[in-house]
């Protein structure tokens, strides 16, 4: 197992690396180093976002929860489809925002919207967290299954680092074109092999597997239903429930959770720099709300059963049979980790060069300067990433759980900047910053500090069953709706409806789509597919409630509730990308503007007297 | 080529290589198992895979607007050949459970791939230009009166 897996994780290493060398030769002008011309091909968004999907509810902590809880875990599959109408939502409208105004960031885009330093730096703050400790987490949990799997053969240090320089050597070579490139192969290559690993497992191990075989959950854990709307425990680390987490509310809050990483600064830079067609409504339809939903609905329960030895188990059962395949499957959870990692770090670092570095710091670089100063901030994040995931990998996890909540705080001020011309600026930071402090103390980080620093605290992580992110946005849209009642007349509303109705003109028009009838059937399919209606799964289809009589399905009736509101639920998001027109983008019809104050590129008055006294010294 | 034109044919050639990478990977594992005493069936699944990666591509050549690149076309004729020459060299030396369980699946595997190229040519450019793309003989001729319509020339 140990050559072949590592033949093949080298073998992704040079892909990668094979491509970074194919754009650097490409001899394009240096910007496109760091936004790839704003002109990524559409293909790559399309594979790529459905395996960031499922690298946001983490393969390897996926397939724990789905073989400890069963099918309530599973339920967590159909929150794809929530993060396919977010990608439709956000992304088509920030496109075109992107185009009007010229944002080159998120942050900047927020920035400037907005009027406001203060969301620059908390989107560079938010950025950090995913660069640094979430990448971190993914990294170290990747080298941790490299050395079980190699039997110690690359301990886990070793493999932090061999898997960062293996990383890294592609990212300062090639840039933003061809990481995303290199990734939607390795996109490609998990989604086809879960299923193919799924399927050879079925024919191939013994044992008659799901649904003849119950999924071998924790003592008390109810694997075939959900355990209740609600559960009134105080949170994870204080007690956790007997028939399991995974409540109607846990899974819609959770799936809210899921559209974090849809609103996390770096993929919406991805959104903003592919090319004009029809990507957002292939990914969003077919590839992540399709095809990646189906496979987590159909596919995992069938894993599950047969995971009883955690996934090194399966694999080496896999192995006995088919050497390849069995180190494919490790090669899938393998893989998740790197693109995450490569993503993030790659994205963030470049966010990080053209907010800080290209405007404040050296705002007067040349496009050569600006290539080798994102090209050295590249090799100098990879650094950090891998020193956090040796020597710190428990504070990296502490930290990086708040990642995909925080950002799902930013709901408000991107629904504002897409949509809502009033949702004003003290809105969002007061917003924001009381979402930001309940996450923080629905999570491990503000927990454990506020406890070893002052008293122990009544709840644990999520009380109530319900995720931080939820815990979070509640507070932070109830203040952004009251904040924003206040400030209806603002002057500042004048400059923010000038930019929405440049945006409105630049979009193709919308016919009929039938509006209401659309939001009635959203929310009717919300409630019954996440909210408390999704109860009536347990037994709707083997005790329906019409009749004393009890029908033989074979199959759990919560399972055929997730398949039919999965499907649904695809529907749905057809009819918002095709309908309502938000799968496309065109350039045809934008006309730029001039936004808010003119982009200042100079050094701040502190930083440039220290750096005056630095090089009087030096001289 | 200019710079937008390259920056194309890179981007063709990342969605070709996405295409081909995992449906390879997948073909070999399924035929190692076949060959190795999995059965005929985990053959024809591994030809399976390299039968819709074929189809994709065409697909992707339609989408595009391009066709099978002079490269692709070089290097999948000669895998094709490697692999003709590696069944019939296992049906020569291998060992008799080797060529029971190579000869009718990879055989059949085999021909199926010449049949979807000759379906793909047929369907693309029709039967008459389907066959002038290998006719080299009626190429052949170098005289400058070869080349005139009512000679047959279409140079």
């Amino acid at each position: 197992m140990t050559v072949i897996l590592l033949s093949l994780v080298a073998a992704i290493g040079l892909y990668v690396l094979y491509f970074a060398a194919r754009v650097a030769r490409l001899g394009t002008r240096p910007a496109a180093f760091l936004d790839a011309g704003y002109a990524l091909p559409s293909w790559s968004i399309m594979f790529l976002t459905p395996a960031l999907a499922i690298a946001a509810l983490g393969m390897q902590r996926h397939l724990f929860f789905v073989s400890h809880y069963g099918l309530q875990a599973v339920h967590l599959g159909v929150g794809l489809v929530l993060v396919s109408a977010a990608i439709l939502l956000v992304w088509n409208r920030l496109w075109f925002a992107t185009r009007v105004a010229g944002f080159s960031t998120p942050g900047e885009g927020l920035g400037r919207y907005y009027d406001s330093i203060a969301l620059r730096v908390v989107v560079m703050m938010l950025t950090f967290v995913f660069v640094v400790p979430y990448a971190a987490d993914m990294l170290s949990s990747t080298a941790i299954l490299i050395e079980r799997a190699t039997e110690g053969f690359i301990p886990r240090a070793s493999g932090v680092w061999m898997l960062a320089i293996m990383l890294a050597v592609p990212a300062i070579i090639g840039g933003w074109l061809s990481i995303v490139i290199s990734l939607a192969m390795i996109g490609v290559l998990t989604v086809y092999l879960l299923p193919t690993s799924i399927i050879v497992a079925e024919i191939l191990l013994p044992g008659q597997g799901f649904p003849q075989d119950a999924i071998g959950v924790i003592d008390g854990v109810l694997w075939d239903r959900l355990p209740g709307v609600i559960q009134y425990s105080a949170g994870i680390g204080k007690e956790i429930p007997a028939p399991g987490i995974f409540t109607t509310v846990a899974i819609s809050s959770t799936s809210l959770a899921l559209i974090g990483i849809v609103y996390s600064p770096v993929t919406l830079y991805l959104g903003q720099t592919v090319r004009a067609g029809g990507a957002f409504g292939i990914t969003s339809v077919w590839l992540t709300g399709g095809l990646a939903a189906g496979l987590l609905v159909l596919g995992m329960p069938y894993l599950a059963a047969r995971l009883g030895d955690g996934p090194l188990g399966f694999a080496s059962s896999l192995f006995e049979f088919e050497p390849l395949l069995g180190a494919g499957f490790l090669l899938l959870l393998v893989a998740s980790g790197i693109l995450a990692v490569s993503f993030f770090v790659t994205g963030g670092t470049i966010i990080f060069i053209r907010e800080m570095v290209l405007r404040y710091l050296l705002p007067e670089l040349s496009p050569q300067g600006q290539r080798l100063s994102a090209r050295i901030g590249l090799g100098f994040s990879f650094f950090i990433v891998a020193l956090a995931a040796s020597f710190a990998p428990t504070i990296s996890a502490i930290v990086g759980s708040i990642a995909l909540p925080m950002a799902v705080q930013l709901l408000p001020a991107i629904l504002g900047l897409t949509f809502f011309a009033w949702i004003s600026r003290g809105a969002i930071l007061a917003g924001l910053t009381i979402g930001a402090l309940i996450v923080l103390f629905t999570e491990p980080l503000g927990l454990v500090v506020f406890e070893a620093l002052f008293v122990e605290l009544p709840w644990g992580r999520w009380p109530l069953t319900i995720h931080s992110a939820a815990w979070g946005l509640v507070f932070n849209v109830l203040i952004v709706l009251l904040s924003s009642a206040a400030t209806l007349k603002s002057p500042e509303r004048l400059e923010r409806d000038r930019f929405h109705r440049a945006m409105a003109m630049s979009m193709p028009a919308q016919g009929n789509w039938g509006r209401s009838v659309f939001w009635s059937v959203m929310l009717l399919w919300g409630f019954l597919a996440y909210g408390p209606g999704a109860i009536l799964g347990n037994t709707f289809f083997s005790q329906p409630i019409f009749t004393d009589l009890e029908a033989t399905l074979g199959i759990p009736s919560i399972w055929v509730w997730q398949i039919l509101f999965w499907l649904i639920g695809v529907m749905i998001i057809w009819w918002l990308a095709y309908k309502v027109g938000l799968g496309r983008t065109t350039e045809t019809l934008i006309k730029p503007i001039e936004m808010g104050s003119p982009d200042e590129r100079r050094i701040p008055d502190w930083l440039s007297s220290g750096l005056t006294r630095v090089t009087k010294k030096s001289a | 080529m200019d710079e937008s034109e390259a920056a194309e044919r890179l981007a063709r050639h990342g969605l070709v290589m996405a295409i081909w990478i995992p449906s390879v990977f997948v073909s070999t594992a399924l035929s190692h198992m076949g060959i190795i005493g999995g059965g005929a069936w985990w053959v024809a699944a591994g030809f399976a895979a390299i039968i819709i990666a074929f189809i994709a591509h065409i697909i992707l050549n339609a989408v595009t607007g391009t066709s099978f690149t002079a490269g692709e076309t070089a290097l999948g004729g000669a895998v094709f050949v490697a692999a003709v020459i590696c069944y019939f060299g296992a049906l020569l030396i291998g060992d008799e459970g080797v060529r029971t369980a190579v000869l009718m699946p990879v055989g059949i595997g085999l021909a199926l791939l010449i049949c979807a190229v000759i379906v793909y040519l047929v369907i693309a450019y029709g039967p008459r230009k389907a066959f002038e793309k290998f006719d080299v003989i009626r190429d052949n001729n170098l005289r400058a009166a070869s080349r005139l319509p009512h000679r047959g020339g279409r140079r």
